[in-house]
């Protein structure tokens, strides 16, 4: 009985990871969750300092874990604390520019600046991965679609038979193998016949699949393709009033901190001497920005708390 | 003025260059005369190849064949055809909107990757605007019980599923008339059953106007209106009279096989796909005995068709054992005979294995002969119909000398010829001393064709006996009472 219902719970969050519920984003239309994770790596991307990159990578951190759930970020962690470790390390070793030595090793002086600047790219680094894998958990096949619909009806129509045919291969190719080991009595004579036998599993997938096209232009002219009207899109979506403040939010915030962000990086320096670190208002609006999905996760949160 | 009108119609394809031996016209439907009234369920019946389809098409003007025609054809009151010459009656919208089409296969009409999308398609192909969209999508959901699983991908359907999202799709686009090529034929009973309940409620209740081909119309029986026969159909024989007429057999066989050693058989077999996935066989014992041909019926997703593979030994076990005395010399017949064609004509695919199998052109010729496929070795497998690519893929696989074959739904989509036809092939390779293990939905097929039968529920054989036993010891589980199928045979 435990094991069904652990089966069950199983089954369910795969589904959930299917059709992309249960984030931070997944009550807003996909553009919302699209603008902030591209803009916010961008930004991340761009700026080059250090205090920017702590942000960037506790914001990539944060968002990850409103979007992704803490396990998954935990696990990535895994590969993303060697990284830096390494790209920190690695840094010094090529670059041996700076004014603060620290020690040497073979020989060569090892810089505070130069390690500094490894931990800075390592960071930045980690933190685009970061925003690269909650990009895939919000921005599945459908959402990205659903995106692409508004822009260009056509490519989104192929992309959809693209994503319809791609598994219908993959099975029909698994059958066709299966049937060609089942026939023991036909048995390839040596290698080179076997090999011959795995390329017409190719030939006879592509005469399928082209017969099978014929069924599927007839399906489609009799429902009406290219019946001389201008097709629609059905958008499973809307884009609502919460969707357009949410999204002037980030599109405010990404500029405002796009502008803040050059300014910092203009005036910072890591060779010879880094510039010394001061406050400044800037990181705060950094910090707010990447607050976003945090902030939506915990509203969330909180209001199933109070209706329990 | 009657719904759909059709005047001594009759239809010819052009003459085929070089492929096919015919050098003239192929006349398919000669003077067909019948009418359909609006609100009308009207089957079209006829076997294989007598040109329902070729009819189908012609009242559908984006679908219309290519040809010469004869005779009139008129819908709604418009002329379509009218003293053999085709007529512009539709603008394209309207045809697509007033008059829809749903084909045999349900998988291959299927264009969008998910159900919301393949409901929305029409709509978006007629420009429709986005509320009136939401609306129609909405309604037709809720109108076939589509809603739980509209999101879900269309490939991860079944293929019941499948056909009732292309019924669907077309209802979206609101019709008047409806028209089905053969549309349960690759179902299994119970989805044919619950198409069939959903298109009846589709033409009582929203006065949809129905013309089905099918070779099958006894199902369809209770809700039809009117019958149009393109060619006679075969008479019907009680299920009594055949058993009178098996019980000879049956006697022989009986006392053959009750010392008939065992040939392939498994023990405690433990099959599933995904390690999170439940199991899908579960300690399967069974036994097939050498010479004979032990049929597997069982619903849907019992693991029938695992169980053909477990044994064929294309599906691991992950627990138990499988002996398999001809593991050597089998061969397995997919549900779908495509899948096994890989060249261009029909020649070439009896051939493709000789040089494999060692047998010679000479042997190639009988068995074409044997089938009765002499007449198109040189057209494409492709262009054959269901039946014939059904005889073509046993064809090659016998050519193979395998003395143990799997077969996986040998009769799916078969007319009552084509499926008496199976019955004699597989007789008389049991006859010859193969043995022959077959999954089937068809309980009919199932009675006079094995010897032995094992249901299987749940994951495990319910009960193993011999044919006569099996059937007589069952209450709801049994063929039908008269088929066209005990006649043919």
């Amino acid at each position: 009985m435990r094991q069904r219902s652990a089966q069950l719970r199983r089954s369910v969050r795969k589904e959930w990871v299917l059709i992309g519920m249960n984030h931070a984003f997944s009550s807003y239309h996909p553009a919302v969750a699209f603008a902030f994770i591209v803009s916010a790596a961008a930004l991340s991307m761009a700026a080059m300092h250090p205090v920017y990159v702590a942000f960037s990578l506790a914001g990539a951190l944060a968002t990850s874990a409103a979007v992704r759930g803490m396990r998954q970020t935990v696990r990535s962690l895994a590969w993303v604390l060697p990284m830096c470790a390494i790209m920190a390390c690695a840094n010094p070793l090529f670059s041996a520019s700076g004014s603060t030595e620290l020690f040497r090793v073979a020989g060569r002086a090892v810089y505070a600046e130069s390690l500094v600047y490894g931990l800075c790219s390592g960071g930045m680094f980690a933190s685009v991965f970061l925003w690269f894998s909650s990009y895939a958990r919000c921005m599945n096949s459908e959402n990205s679609l659903a995106l692409l619909g508004n822009a260009a009806p056509t490519v989104s129509l192929m992309a959809s038979q693209v994503l319809r045919l791609v598994p219908q291969f993959v099975s029909r190719g698994r059958e066709i193998s299966a049937v060609q080991d089942a026939a023991s009595a036909a048995a390839p004579a040596g290698r080179k016949d076997e090999a011959r036998g795995r390329f017409r599993v190719v030939s006879t997938l592509m005469e399928w699949g082209m017969e099978d096209g014929i069924v599927r232009t007839d399906a489609m002219r009799a429902r009406g393709y290219d019946c001389g009207v201008r097709r629609t899109t059905y958008k499973r979506c809307r884009f609502g009033g919460e969707d357009r403040m949410l999204m002037a939010c980030i599109l405010i915030g990404a500029a405002a901190n796009a502008v803040l962000i050059a300014i910092a990086c203009a005036h910072h320096a890591f060779y010879p001497t880094m510039t010394p670190l001061h406050f400044q208002w800037g990181y705060a609006a950094y910090a707010a920005y990447l607050a976003i999905p945090p902030i939506l996760k915990a509203k969330e949160w909180w209001q199933w708390r109070l209706s329990r | 003025m009657a719904f759909i009108e059709v005047e001594d119609y009759s239809f010819a394809y052009p003459a085929d260059e070089g492929r096919t031996a015919s050098a003239e016209p192929t006349q398919v439907l000669r003077d067909v005369r019948f009418h359909v009234e609006e609100g009308d369920f009207c089957i079209l019946v006829g076997g294989t190849g007598c040109g329902k389809t070729t009819l189908l098409r012609s009242l559908k003007p984006e679908l219309a064949p290519v040809g010469t025609c004869e005779g009139a054809l008129r819908i709604m009151g418009r002329d379509m055809v009218r003293a053999g010459v085709r007529m512009q009656a539709f603008s394209p919208e309207e045809s697509a909107s007033e008059i829809g089409y749903v084909m045999q296969d349900p998988a291959a009409q299927i264009v969008c990757d998910t159900v919301w999308h393949e409901l929305a398609f029409g709509l978006e192909n007629l420009g429709m605007p986005q509320d009136v969209m939401r609306r129609r999508v909405a309604e037709v959901a809720h109108f076939f019980g589509i809603e739980p699983w509209v999101r879900r991908d269309t490939e991860s359907l079944s293929g019941g599923q499948q056909q009732l999202v292309n019924l669907a799709a077309v209802l979206a686009l609101r019709p008047r008339l409806l028209l089905l090529d053969e549309p349960t034929a690759q179902l299994d009973p119970h989805a044919r059953k619950q198409f069939l309940f959903m298109l009846s409620r589709v033409n009582k209740e929203l006065g949809i106007t129905v013309v089905m081909a099918t070779h099958a119309p006894e199902e369809a029986a209770g809700y039809a209106t009117c019958l149009v026969e393109l060619e006679p159909l075969g008479e019907s024989v009680s299920r009594e009279r055949a058993i009178e007429r098996l019980t000879e057999r049956w006697d022989d066989r009986r006392a053959a096989l009750s010392s008939a050693p065992v040939l392939v058989a498994l023990r405690d077999a433990y099959v599933r796909y995904d390690r999170q996935s439940p199991w899908v066989l579960r300690g399967v014992d069974m036994a097939v005995r050498e010479g004979s041909v032990h049929a597997l019926v069982g619903g849907n997703g019992c693991g029938k068709s695992t169980l053909l593979k477990a044994m064929a030994g294309v599906v691991r076990l992950q627990r138990g054992r499988l002996d398999n005395a001809s593991a050597h010399s089998q061969a397995l017949l997919p549900q779908d005979p495509k899948t096994l064609f890989v060249c261009d004509t029909v020649a070439e695919e009896l051939h493709e294995w000789s040089a494999r199998c060692g047998y010679g052109v000479a042997e190639e010729a009988a068995t074409l002969a044997r089938f009765g496929l002499a007449d198109c070795a040189e057209r494409h497998p492709y262009d054959l119909s269901g039946g014939q690519q059904q005889k073509l893929a046993l064809a090659k696989l016998l050519l193979t000398g395998a003395r143990l074959l799997f077969l996986d739904e040998p009769t799916k989509g078969l007319d009552p010829a084509s499926c008496a036809e199976t019955v004699r092939i597989v007789r008389a390779l049991a006859e010859a001393g193969h043995t022959v293990v077959l999954v089937t939905h068809d309980l009919d097929f199932a009675l006079v064709a094995a010897d032995e039968v094992s249901m299987l529920f749940d994951g495990e054989p319910a009960c193993t006996e011999f044919v006569s036993d099996f059937f007589e010891n069952n209450l709801v589980y049994v063929p039908n009472a008269a088929s066209r199928l005990f006649g043919e045979v």
